[in-house]
């Protein structure tokens, strides 16, 4: 009964931290925007503050970078159980762009952390950041909570 | 107290209920704009194979041409594949797609006209003014006027040559029309450094045979290239693209070769204030004199000043024979005589 | 006592470490620490062609990713000597100015969510959402947009596009109104931005400060006077102010707005017919060209030959703005929370600031502080 009370309370009440590993900006910027009236992502329990201390999802944003190699998993460990990560935009999977020859990232993010749910796009719109987190966030948060029992 | 019966009154409305118990934004702002450029659409029965898509895609793991197992019917199909994970959503393969009607469809901008149409190449191909001979047989050899003559020099169009090859097999002078590889240049550059020092410490280990070199002597190895083939294939994996710049690179090559006999120095320190690298000094509790080898220029000064012929010099050039052993030839240097005379 | 922040902070938005020294409440030093989004554009972009590189240049920045195309493009059709047809150049004129009108609004916003007055933040960040519409209706893409190609612009635009645009800036124009005189005239916020920051001229030039966090504090340079196309076809005026505090740089931005929107006008009204994209003949040669992006000067720099760059070096404005953010703004602030919003008032962009690295003898890159370099 408590557990099935805490799944519905976990589902509904998502804060969010972005965390930049090395990206060129325009997947933070289309998250920020969707705090804006029009998505308004606070009507479904989502709360962006970027403190990884109280996060449940961790936005990444950024091919892993030279300095973000060790750091990105103690921002990992720092985050409260259960937790999840989810890739937005190309960097994070892949690479994008700069995982060629003369670049400095470690990309894919999935070598050092484990990640939920990926996002792709150049950056991704705002309506499918939105989308993505809605299917994959709430029921992944809720699954981890009872592995972690 | 009114104020406070009609905020009862709105919250308990049916309305206001529903919205709370399902959020939801308005249908409209997942709705894409007309010209919106989205992943990529592939038309698979167009594909001519041409890979100029992979070729273009700024992004390196964004396509891949892949082919489907022969069956009974015939061969498999050869179509792209598009990664929605390393996608920009540039739209710059569609551009590029030589095929009418159109094999990847992105957006609006691969309506534009024809004559931006380039499909990029491995491969440049660059006249070496120096060496070329102006016969023009390149020009009238070319399928689609891609090479002209300006100002008494032969050049080739890049926005127009379609990288066939036709003008380096019509080429009379080896060398004149060159094929360069323009991706990976900091590997391409790894191998010639590997090649360079595999055969210049192959040489100094002969080091017998090079102390009992006669003047206007010659030496002369066969080195096969397959005991470095395993190294370079680390560096880059295509064996003909590999085996293309080393036959390439070898044979222009000059080796300068330094050879340091030990047992005849004197100390007297000479060499040490005539290097301009500094490369040279003198180690006091081993009582030697140490020679730093990557940064030594091999300039022959210190050949030059040495009164004791500690140090010898020698010229080594190469040729390459089929892809598989290449001849190495090795020759004192004859700087000091003529200083003498 | 050392207060640090960041990397990741509820108050930042991108990857930096603020080094804050404090004595009591009040903030009386700040170093900045930089290194944590470098990803090496410029080398990746040595030995490609045009068309891979301006796909990347686009992503040095994803804020003002329009102008660095733009002025890619213009360094290269420079090299070349191409005349861009006159379409091409007020299309590109119209992109530019949505473009610094979407990142005026975020930078804005972002600094009144550092105040913590969120109704502000939901007005303007709400402002911006149709100069967004109006970019994806024009180019295809929200951010980074690939509208850019050297010898004109990828697409070509008719009146449907321009009618919309033309209302979306109706929808700008009177929410910019409402939420200016809210900001300006508003006494809760007025009090905690008047005096706090103050960077004065002298100081300005020493930090090389431009844009409008330069303008802000009285020098007068914007580089799209000097711009073909501004000089030929637009008028327009050059906004300065001399205090130089947050509330100077916070009003320069929004008196840039109306700016913008009435060149967007004059290009809508004035646009000739014609080609949008001319072929081009590369040519080998080296070229430098400035522009203005929303945050100051873009500078590019690139050696070509032929067909392939051989060399390219970008400057961009946040290192400048940053810098002189970190000497001279935050050198007497009441409090950290204060020290926080003076940061965000310089509009930072560290994807746009790393372009620094330097490699040791041991081949380690180690990222350094803009001072040590300099």
């Amino acid at each position: 009964m408590f557990d099935a009370i805490r799944d519905v309370v976990r589902k509904s009440s998502i804060h969010v931290c972005i965390v930049n590993c090395g990206g060129c900006n325009g997947c933070d910027v289309e998250c920020v925007a969707l705090l804006s009236p029009r998505y308004d992502l606070e009507q479904f329990g989502i709360y962006v503050h970027n403190n990884p201390r109280e996060a449940d999802v961790l936005l990444l944003t950024g091919a892993v970078t030279e300095q973000w190699k060790d750091n990105l998993k103690r921002i990992y460990d720092k985050a409260p159980e259960p937790k999840i990560a989810v890739a937005v935009g190309n960097c994070p999977i892949s690479g994008d762009v700069f995982a060629q020859e003369g670049g400095h990232v470690n990309a894919p993010a999935s070598n050092f952390i484990p990640v939920a749910a990926e996002i792709p796009g150049c950056p991704p719109r705002p309506s499918e950041i939105l989308e993505a987190i809605l299917a994959v966030g709430p029921q992944a948060i809720a699954d981890r909570g009872r592995e972690q029992q | 107290m009114s104020s406070l019966i009609w905020y009862i009154y709105d919250f308990a409305r049916k309305a206001w209920a529903d919205t709370f118990l399902n959020a939801k934004n308005e249908p409209d702002i997942s709705e894409k704009p007309e010209r919106f450029r989205d992943f990529p659409k592939v038309n698979k029965e167009y594909c001519i194979g041409c890979g100029a898509c992979t070729v273009s895609c700024p992004s390196p793991n964004a396509i891949k041409l892949v082919r489907d197992e022969d069956s009974e019917e015939g061969a498999g199909m050869t179509y792209p594949v598009i990664k929605p994970g390393a996608c920009i959503r540039c739209g710059f393969c569609a551009e590029v797609c030589p095929t009418d009607p159109k094999t990847l469809e992105c957006g609006h901008n691969h309506l534009i006209l024809p004559e931006f149409n380039i499909i990029p190449s491995k491969r440049q191909y660059i006249v070496d003014d120096y060496l070329c001979i102006k016969c023009k047989k390149c020009l009238k050899k070319c399928p689609v006027e891609a090479i002209s003559e300006i100002d008494g020099k032969v050049v080739v169009d890049q926005l127009k040559c379609i990288s066939c090859g036709e003008c380096l097999d019509v080429c009379p002078v080896n060398g004149a029309m060159k094929a360069v590889f323009v991706d990976n240049l900091q590997d391409q550059k790894e191998l010639i450094l590997l090649c360079v020092n595999y055969l210049e410490e192959y040489i100094n280990a002969k080091e017998d045979d090079l102390r009992s070199l006669e003047k206007d002597g010659l030496l002369q190895y066969d080195v096969p290239i397959s005991e470095i083939i395993d190294d370079a294939l680390k560096i880059m994996p295509d064996e003909e693209i590999a085996l293309e710049i080393m036959t390439n690179a070898v044979n222009r090559l000059k080796v300068r070769i330094i050879d340091w006999d030990k047992d005849k120095c004197e100390k007297c320190q000479l060499c040490i204030p005539d290097c301009p690298t500094k490369c040279i000094s003198f180690d006091e509790s081993r009582d030697t004199i140490v020679r730093d080898k990557d940064r030594c220029l091999r300039c022959s000064i210190c050949y030059q000043t040495c009164p004791f012929s500690v140090i010898k010099y020698f010229i080594a050039k190469f040729s390459i024979d089929d892809g598989k052993i290449i001849h190495v030839t090795v020759k004192a240097s004859n700087l000091n005589e003529n200083i003498v005379e | 006592m050392i207060v640090p922040i960041g990397p990741i902070h509820p108050a930042l938005k991108e990857p930096i470490r603020l080094k804050l020294q404090t004595e009591g409440e009040r903030v009386v030093k700040a170093e900045i620490e930089y290194g944590y989004v470098h990803r090496g554009i410029e080398k990746i972009i040595e030995g490609k062609t045009w068309q891979k590189g301006i796909y990347l240049s686009e992503r040095v920045c994803g804020i003002c990713s329009y102008e660095h195309t733009q002025t890619f493009a213009e360094t290269i059709e420079q090299i070349s000597d191409v005349d861009v047809p006159v379409r091409a150049q007020f299309l590109r004129v119209i992109a530019n100015e949505l473009d610094r009108i979407q990142s005026h609004l975020l930078g804005n916003s972002t600094f009144f969510k550092s105040m913590d007055h969120e109704t502000l933040f939901m007005h303007v960040l709400e402002l911006r959402e149709y100069a967004m519409d109006s970019i994806e209706l024009l180019t295809g893409n929200r951010v980074n947009m690939g509208w850019n190609v050297v010898g004109g612009v990828r697409m070509d635009a008719d009146e449907r596009h321009f009618n919309k645009i033309l209302k979306n800036l109706d929808i700008i124009e009177e929410g910019f109104e409402r939420t200016r005189q809210l900001f300006a005239e508003g006494p809760a916020l007025a009090l905690r931005c008047k005096g706090i920051g103050v960077m004065t001229k002298k100081e300005a030039i020493k930090g090389r400060a431009v844009g409008p966090i330069g303008r802000a504090s009285g020098i007068t340079k914007d580089f799209r006077n000097g711009h073909y196309t501004y000089d030929d076809y637009f008028d327009f005026k050059v906004i300065t102010r001399t205090e130089g505090d947050n509330y100077a740089r916070t009003l320069t931005r929004f008196d840039e707005i109306p700016e913008s929107i009435s060149i967007l006008r004059q290009a809508i009204e004035n646009i000739p017919k014609g080609e949008v994209r001319t072929p081009v003949d590369l040519k080998s040669g080296y070229a430098m060209r400035q522009n203005e992006a929303p945050r100051g000067e873009v500078t590019y720099m690139i050696e070509t030959n032929g067909s392939l760059i051989k060399n390219i070096s970008i400057r961009t404005p946040s290192i400048a703005n940053m810098d002189s953010c970190a000497r001279y703004m935050i050198r007497d602030v009441p409090t950290v929370a204060d020290a926080v919003a003076t940061y965000a008032t310089s509009d930072p962009c560290v994807a746009c600031a790393e372009r620094v690295a330097i490699t040791n003898e041991a081949g380690i890159t180690s990222i350094k502080k803009f001072d040590e370099v300099i």
